[in-house]
């Protein structure tokens, strides 16, 4: 990749720029939040000491500030309480429409909410109230030096998508 | 505290919108307008420095900024000289933090200034950067950069809970944009009608083209000074800063801290807190400067600040409340809306306007008003802060 303008750039990733989590284990001790999205699982951390289940996962219990925490499964479906389309003016790096909405995951689970994009829907098509389930997606790959060596990091992220 | 109280004496801003000039140069802008505001005062006087700026590192590569804009003013500051970050809310909070250190006893006069160099060679880059804004790893993903489809969530789920009307949000925008026509440094001077506000092109339903505020570069700054110093400095009346609060219960989106979206019981929690340091109700607050980066923000807002009941937010603005002879006229000088928002002045620029209807100088004067609020939200609607101004010191 060439920036023109910047030659001292040229052909290098702007990892920092960019809105994907760096996901590989030597940048954050939570990478199995990612490494479970790739097995189609949506997980966050449960604290062993007191049950406390925080999302976004955590290294520390927020409530006891316990750090022997377990990874627990979210529901992979919920149901859309309401939601909005943006057709103009989308990020750089999305693509219209860009559907954002908020997600009861049901009474069972213990993170009630999420907000998530919406992908594999034409614009139009959604309505409150509609089923949605987990889609998990691969993101763009950038390139990590450890020690003397360039690895690739691979990435993914989660969206929701309706069901059937 | 003992017997040190802070007053806010003067300000001033640059020319705000779509500026030819970078932040260092607007910066030097708004530091001579405020430091003119306050014709005793020179450079030497001021013994602090706040500087609140968010995208100085992305938009301008430049990182601990506070040093770079003190030299360029010609100040050499002796009791604190640091950048402060909380978006939408740094220009307030370096007021907090101003009162702060001048009744403990650690400066005497600090200049809090801030400002924003958001429009970059290239357009990408503007509405790029904004994904910064957000927690990164978990609201950034989904797209949430730019607020609009968020608070156009909040807008659906208020008008389906309280029959809250596209009116309604018009309300809002002809009032601020109004306000804001004799305003000569605000980014527009538009005399907006409600059939415009009604027809304006959609940006995310249900906003529309006035609903939201604009990209704006822009600084202000204004001096918070030690009682006895602004004695001297100043003939105009003082204005205290009676109390405030800056309130976050969480970031990520999935923590929102309310029932629903419409439901923002962080703010609610900020007003109870500086209503009880201002020693103040909410009846008797005279004029406000609330947080409209959205019509449907200062809908909720007047809700939550408790000026009017849940749910009639709506109500109150479309009634003619918020204008000049309403229960408390808000965004006098133009608002978000009007005036443009480059994040780290705006809470300065509304505390600066709270000074001058305070004083009795304001363009649009609240008669005889002694007692001011200013609100800010931050970013993905996480933080709320409040400052209170009042002509009378604490009792």
């Amino acid at each position: 990749m060439s920036i023109l303008g910047v030659p001292v750039l040229e052909n290098r990733y702007p990892v920092t720029m960019d809105m994907w989590p760096v996901e590989h284990k030597a940048f954050n001790r939570i990478h199995r939040f990612y490494e479970h999205l790739k097995e189609g699982r949506l997980t966050t951390t449960r604290c062993k000491s007191c049950s406390h289940t925080a999302f976004p996962p955590r290294v520390i219990c927020p409530e006891c500030l316990g750090e022997d925490l377990e990874w627990i499964d979210l529901p992979k479906e919920g149901k859309v309480l309401v939601f909005t389309e943006q057709v103009k003016g989308v990020p750089l790096g999305f693509q219209a429409p860009l559907i954002h909405a908020w997600i009861d995951l049901g009474p069972q689970s213990p993170i009630p909410r999420l907000l998530s994009r919406i992908i594999n829907c034409e614009a139009g098509r959604l309505k409150e109230g509609d089923e949605v389930r987990l889609v998990v997606f691969e993101v763009p790959s950038h390139p990590i030096e450890i020690k003397k060596e360039t690895i690739t990091a691979e990435r993914v992220y989660y969206a929701f998508e309706p069901k059937g | 505290m003992g017997n040190r109280r802070a007053c806010i004496i003067g300000g001033g801003m640059s020319q705000w919108g779509v500026r030819e000039a970078s932040l260092v140069d607007m910066t030097q802008e708004a530091g001579k307008a405020c430091m003119e505001d306050v014709p005793g005062l020179t450079p030497k006087d001021i013994d602090g420095f706040l500087f609140a700026s968010s995208y100085a590192g992305r938009c301008s590569f430049q990182t601990n900024t506070a040093p770079v804009m003190a030299e360029r003013l010609g100040l050499k500051p002796t009791s604190i000289c640091a950048r402060v970050d909380v978006l939408c809310a740094g220009g307030s909070t370096g007021i907090l933090l101003a009162k702060g250190l001048v009744e403990s006893g650690m400066a005497d006069i600090v200049m809090v200034a801030g400002g924003e160099k958001l429009y970059t060679p290239q357009k990408w880059e503007v509405f790029y950067s904004e994904l910064a804004s957000i927690d990164h790893d978990w609201d950034a993903p989904h797209g949430l950069g730019l607020p609009p489809p968020y608070f156009a969530l909040t807008a659906k789920e208020h008008m389906r809970r309280y029959s809250t009307t596209k009116e309604h949000l018009a309300a809002v925008s002809v009032t601020n944009y109004n306000y804001g026509l004799n305003n000569p440094k605000g980014q527009f001077h538009k005399q907006l009608t409600m059939e415009e506000a009604m027809a304006a092109p959609l940006v995310v339903d249900p906003l529309t083209l006035y609903d939201c505020c604009p990209i704006t570069d822009g600084a202000a700054a204004v001096i918070i000074a030690l009682e006895d110093r602004a004695k001297d400095l100043t003939d105009r009346p003082l204005v205290y800063i009676r109390g405030g609060a800056q309130v976050s219960l969480h970031s990520v989106s999935a923590n929102w801290p309310g029932e629903h979206l419409a439901d923002w019981a962080h703010l609610r929690k900020a007003a109870e807190k500086a209503y009880a340091t201002a020693k103040v109700s909410p009846q008797e607050i005279d004029v406000a400067q609330t947080h409209d980066c959205f019509t449907i923000s200062e809908i909720i807002e007047v809700e939550e600040l408790g000026f009017c009941k849940k749910g009639e937010g709506g109500d109150f603005v479309a009634a003619g409340e918020i204008n000049l002879g309403g229960k408390v006229p808000i965004n006098t000088d133009g608002g978000l809306l009007s005036c443009g928002h480059p994040f780290g002045a705006t809470g300065i620029r509304m505390g600066m306007e709270i000074m001058r209807q305070l004083q009795g100088r304001a363009a649009n004067q609240v008669p005889g008003a002694t007692i001011g609020l200013t609100h800010n939200l931050s970013g993905l609607n996480v933080e709320h802060t409040i400052v209170v101004y009042g002509r009378e010191p604490l009792p």
